[in-house]
C-alpha cells in the first residue's frame, strides 16, 4: 500500500521534471485558465442581469459551482486524463507489454503514470473561486458542512475515475477509438450549470450515463448547504458500484489482451 | 545438474480470428453467423534452457518466435502446454517472477521521452525496489560497459537511435534479472551500434551467467551470440541445436565457384549449376562428401583460372529450411 | 482554369469523404460536443424565463428553443478549424508540400471544410429532428424569411471561413496561435449570439457586437429565420455580410502574401 503511494509520488516528481523542460507553459496555462474563468463569470453576469436566481441557485452559489467545475476539471487533467491517454497510446503502439512486466499492479501503474503538473494552476484557481464564494455566502462553515463537501468531492473523483477507466478499457476491443475520452469532455461542458436546469432525460444522462452531475453539481450542492442525504447516499452506492464494475471490466480487458479466454 | 531455467512442454497458442467475408452477401450473412478461423501461432513446442545459455530463436516474420517469447515472459496465455521459467509458471505473472526477468524490444522504448535517461533509471529502481548499494554498483558497471556517461543526462528524445537503445538496455538490466528476453534488439540500428549491443550482451552474459533468449532476423546477431538456435516456422520447432549442426543437417552441400577457360565440357556434369555469371564462371553445388573428388576432376578436366570452395551462407541455409515448409522432423536437443 | 478547379473539387470531395469516413467515430463524438453547447444555453435561458414568470426579454421557452435550434444549423454551417492546424502545418513543413502543387492551398481547405459539413449532415439532421421533438420550439415566421435563410446561411458560412482562414495566417508570425485562437473564440462566444440572444446582452455589448463580424455569422441568419427582421434590416444584414466577406478576402490575401514571403525567406 505504502509502496504504491510512494510510486505515485515518484511519478508526480517525474511529471514536474518533465514540465520544467517546458517552463513557459505554466504561465500560459494559468492565463488560459484565467480567461476561461472570465468567460464563465461573464456568462454568469449576463444571466443574472435578468434574474435573481437560476433554478433556485443564487449568484454566489453558482459562483461556488463554477469553482467546483474548474477544480474537478483540473484534477481530472492532472492525473486521470493524461495517464489513461498514455495507456491507450501504449496499447496501440505495442508498448503496454513493458508495463505488464513490472512487478506492480498494472491498473495502478496505468492510472498514475502521467502527471501534468501544470494543471495544478487550475486547481488553485478553482480553490480560489470556491473560497471567494464561501466568503460571500457568509454562512458559518460547520464541520458537517466541510465533511459533506469533501465526501462529495471524493465520491465525484472516484466516479469520474471509474468512468474514464471504463472508457479507456474499450481500447482492448476497439483499437481505433482515437478520441473516446473526448465524450466526457464534451458532456462536461454541461456541468458549468446545475443539472437541475436540464430536462429529465438529459439530467438522467448527465447523472448515470456520463456522470457529470456527481462531479460538479453534487459537491457544489454540498458547498451551498443544499445537499440532500438521499443524493449523497446514491453517490456512495454509485461510487461503490462503479469501482466494482470498472475493476471487473479492466480485468476482463486485460485477460483479452493476454489471450486468456475467448 | 541444476534444474533448467526455462522448461517448455507442448506449448501451444491458437488464435481465433473472425473470418472477414468478401462481398456483400457474405458480409450480410456474417451479421448473423460470426465464423472464426483457428490460427495456430505456436504448435506444441518443447525445449529446456540451462542457466547462462544464450539461445537464438530464428524464423521468418509470423513464424511464432515473438509469440513464444511472450508466453515465456507471461505476457500471453498459452492455449495448451506449459512454460516454466525460474521455477514459476510464467502465465501467473507472480511478482517474484517478474522481478527476475526483463524484456527489451527493438524500436520500442520504455524510457520516458522528455527527461534524461538517469531519471528513468531512478524510476525503475523504485519500481523494482532495488537497494541503493546494489543500484549504484549495477549502474556503474552498465555505464562502463555501454559507455553511457555522456548520454544519461540528455533527454532521451535528443539521443540517436543507437544511443537510445543502449540506454534502453541499461534500464532493463538495473534490477539484475536472471533471464533476459530480447526481441529483435538490434532492429533499425546501424552496423556499429548493432555490433556494440552484441558485444555488450556477450560480455554481460559471461560476467553474470544470465540466461538470454534472443529473437532476430539478423543472422549476424545469431552467429555472434547464440551457440544454440531454435528454428521456428509455422509455429513448429524445426530445429534445436548448435548453429553449425543446422548447416550440416539441412544443407549437406558445398559450393564451388569455378573460373575457367570455356571449352566443350559442360560443368553441369559435375554438379548442380546454381549460377552462370559468364561463359567462363559458374557456381556449382556439390554433395559435401564428394567435394574433394569433384574438385580434383574439375582441376583435371578444365583449364582452371580460379576455384573456390565455400560453405553455403547461413542465410541460404535458413532460406532453404523455410522454403521446405512442413518438415516433420525436429532435431533432438544437443546434450 | 475554372474547369480545372471544378475537377479538383470533385476529386478532393471523394478523397475527403473516404478519409472522414475512416474517422467517423471520432467525428461523431466531436459532433456530440458541438450539438450540446447550444443545448446547454437553451436550458439555461429557459430556466431563467421560468423564474421570471414565463418570458425574459421577449423570449419564452418556445422562442429560446427556436433560437437555439436554428443556432445548431448555423453553428454547423460556420464551423472552421483550420486556425488550429496552420501552426502545425507551417512548422512541420507540410506547407512546403502544398506550395509545390499548382493549386492554392486554400482550395484544399475549402473542399475539406465543405465535405465535412455535408458528411456530418447525416448526424446533424436526425439530431435536429429529435431535438425539435424534445424541446418544442415555437416559430412565428414567414415563408419569405425562411426562404431567404439558406442564402444568409451560405453567406455566413463563407464569412466564417474567410475570417477563420485569415486568422489562421497568424501562424506565420507567432507560435502562440492557441492564445490568438482563444481570444477569437471568446469574442465570438459573447458577441455572436451564442451565450445569449444579442437583445439580452447589456447595451454596451450590443453596440460592440454591431461592429464585429460575429453577429453577421450567427445572430443575423438566426433572427432572419425566426422572422424577427423587417425588410430594411434584412437588406442591411446581407449587405453587411457581403462587406465583411470582402474585407476578410482582402485581409486574407494580404496576410497570405506577406506570410509566404516570410516563410520562404526563412527557408520554408
Amino acid at each position: 500500500m505504502f509502496r504504491h503511494l510512494s510510486l505515485a509520488l515518484h511519478y508526480f516528481r517525474l511529471g514536474l521534471a518533465t514540465e520544467m523542460e517546458y517552463r513557459m507553459n505554466f504561465f500560459i496555462q494559468l492565463i488560459t485558465a484565467c480567461i476561461n474563468l472570465a468567460v464563465s463569470l461573464g456568462g454568469l453576469e449576463i444571466i443574472f442581469s435578468h434574474t435573481q436566481t437560476l433554478n433556485g441557485w443564487t449568484h454566489t452559489e453558482l459562483l461556488a459551482l463554477i469553482g467546483v467545475y474548474f477544480l474537478m476539471s483540473a484534477l481530472i487533467h492532472t492525473i486521470i486524463q493524461p495517464s489513461l491517454q498514455k495507456f491507450m497510446e501504449d496499447v496501440r503502439g505495442g508498448t503496454l507489454d513493458f508495463l505488464l512486466l513490472k512487478p506492480v499492479e498494472p491498473q495502478w501503474l496505468v492510472s498514475v503514470r502521467q502527471v501534468q503538473v501544470m494543471q495544478l494552476a487550475n486547481v488553485l484557481l478553482g480553490a480560489v473561486v470556491i473560497t471567494v464564494a464561501l466568503m460571500r455566502m457568509g454562512t458559518a462553515i460547520t464541520i458537517a458542512h466541510t465533511a459533506a463537501f469533501l465526501l462529495a468531492l471524493t465520491l465525484g473523483l472516484i466516479i469520474v475515475y471509474c468512468f474514464w477507466l471504463m472508457l479507456a478499457t474499450l481500447v482492448f476491443w476497439f483499437l481505433k477509438i482515437d478520441n473516446i475520452l473526448v465524450i466526457f469532455e464534451s458532456l462536461y461542458e454541461a456541468g458549468r450549470w446545475p443539472v437541475g436546469i436540464y430536462p429529465a432525460w438529459l439530467k438522467f444522462i448527465l447523472t448515470f450515463v456520463v456522470p457529470v452531475a456527481f462531479v460538479v453539481t453534487v459537491p457544489a450542492e454540498a458547498l451551498a448547504g443544499r445537499l440532500s442525504p438521499q443524493t449523497l447516499g446514491i453517490g456512495v452506492l454509485l461510487a461503490v458500484a462503479m469501482l466494482v464494475l470498472s475493476r471487473w471490466f479492466w480485468r476482463r480487458g486485460l485477460r483479452r489482451y493476454e489471450g486468456a479466454s475467448a | 545438474m541444476d534444474s533448467p531455467v526455462v522448461c517448455v512442454e507442448k506449448l501451444s497458442k491458437t488464435y481465433l480470428t473472425p473470418v472477414r467475408p468478401e462481398g456483400l452477401q457474405a458480409a450480410f450473412k456474417s451479421l448473423f453467423n460470426r465464423t472464426t478461423k483457428a490460427v495456430k501461432a505456436v504448435e506444441s513446442i518443447g525445449f529446456e534452457i540451462a542457466a547462462g545459455e544464450i539461445v537464438g530463436f530464428l524464423g521468418p516474420n509470423g513464424a511464432g518466435k515473438t509469440t513464444t517469447l511472450k508466453m515465456l515472459s507471461g505476457l500471453l496465455h498459452p492455449t495448451g502446454g506449459m512454460a516454466r521459467v525460474l521455477g514459476h509458471d510464467a502465465k501467473r505473472r507472480e511478482h517474484a517472477f517478474l522481478r527476475q526477468i526483463t524484456l527489451v524490444m527493438g524500436q520500442r522504448n520504455q524510457l520516458v521521452w522528455d527527461i534524461p535517461a538517469s531519471d528513468s533509471f531512478a524510476l525503475n529502481k523504485k519500481i523494482y525496489n532495488v537497494p541503493d548499494a546494489q543500484f549504484k554498483e549495477t549502474l556503474a558497471e552498465l555505464t562502463e560497459l555501454l559507455e553511457l556517461a555522456p548520454l544519461v543526462s540528455k533527454p532521451v528524445r535528443n539521443l540517436s537511435l543507437g544511443e537510445r537503445m543502449k540506454c534502453e538496455v541499461a534500464g532493463a538490466l538495473l534490477h539484475r534479472p536472471k533471464v533476459l528476453f530480447l526481441d529483435e534488439p538490434t532492429l533499425g540500428l546501424d552496423v556499429t551500434a548493432q555490433r556494440r549491443i552484441r558485444e555488450f550482451i556477450k560480455t554481460y552474459n559471461a560476467r553474470h551467467n544470465s540466461t538470454v533468449l534472443l529473437t532476430s532476423h539478423y543472422m549476424a546477431d545469431v552467429e555472434a551470440l547464440a551457440k544454440r538456435v531454435l528454428v521456428i516456422h509455422h509455429g513448429k520447432l524445426l530445429f534445436d541445436g548448435p548453429l553449425a549442426d543446422l548447416v550440416t543437417r539441412f544443407s549437406p552441400h558445398k559450393t564451388i565457384i569455378l573460373d575457367f577457360e570455356p571449352c566443350e565440357r559442360d560443368p553441369a556434369n559435375y554438379g548442380t549449376v546454381v549460377k552462370t555469371e559468364a561463359p567462363g564462371r559458374v557456381t556449382l553445388s556439390v554433395p559435401k562428401d564428394q567435394t574433394a573428388a569433384i574438385t580434383a576432376r574439375l582441376l583435371q578436366d578444365f583449364t582452371v583460372k580460379d576455384l573456390t570452395v565455400e560453405d553455403p551462407s547461413i542465410e541460404e541455409v535458413i532460406e532453404m529450411v523455410f522454403a521446405d515448409g512442413t518438415r516433420q522432423e525436429t532435431a533432438t536437443p544437443s546434450a | 482554369m475554372l474547369a480545372n478547379l471544378v475537377q479538383f473539387y470533385l476529386a478532393r470531395f471523394r478523397i475527403n469523404l473516404a478519409v472522414q469516413f475512416q474517422y467517423r467515430v471520432a467525428m461523431g463524438i466531436w459532433m456530440l460536443g458541438l450539438i450540446l453547447e447550444p443545448l446547454v444555453y437553451l436550458c439555461v435561458w429557459t430556466s431563467v424565463a421560468k423564474t421570471q414568470g414565463g418570458t425574459v426579454g421577449g423570449f419564452g421557452p418556445g422562442d429560446f428553443a427556436a433560437y437555439y435550434l436554428i443556432m445548431l444549423l448555423v453553428h454547423h454551417a460556420c464551423l472552421i478549424w483550420h486556425m488550429f492546424e496552420y501552426d502545425f502545418i507551417i512548422r512541420q513543413g507540410i506547407l512546403s508540400n502544398r506550395l509545390l502543387r499548382p493549386i492554392h492551398p486554400i482550395h484544399g481547405d475549402i473542399s475539406e471544410n465543405i465535405t465535412y459539413k455535408v458528411f456530418m449532415l447525416v448526424i446533424l439532421l436526425p439530431a435536429f429532428g429529435l431535438l425539435w421533438y424534445l424541446f418544442k420550439p415555437e416559430f412565428h415566421t414567414t415563408v419569405g424569411a425562411v426562404a431567404l435563410f439558406p442564402f444568409a446561411l451560405l453567406m455566413a458560412g463563407a464569412l466564417a471561413f474567410f475570417a477563420g482562414w485569415a486568422l489562421a495566417m497568424a501562424a506565420f508570425w507567432t507560435n502562440r496561435t492557441a492564445a490568438v485562437n482563444q481570444a477569437w473564440f471568446v469574442a465570438m462566444f459573447f458577441f455572436s449570439g451564442q451565450a445569449a440572444p444579442l437583445s439580452l446582452l447589456p447595451p454596451w455589448m450590443q453596440d460592440v457586437a454591431f461592429y464585429l463580424p460575429f453577429r453577421w455569422m450567427y445572430s443575423f441568419p438566426i433572427e432572419l429565420c425566426l422572422g424577427r427582421l423587417d425588410t430594411r434590416k434584412i437588406l442591411h444584414g446581407f449587405g453587411t455580410q457581403a462587406l465583411w466577406i470582402l474585407g476578410f478576402l482582402i485581409i486574407m490575401n494580404f496576410a497570405w502574401r506577406s506570410g509566404i514571403k516570410r516563410y520562404s525567406a526563412s527557408g520554408g
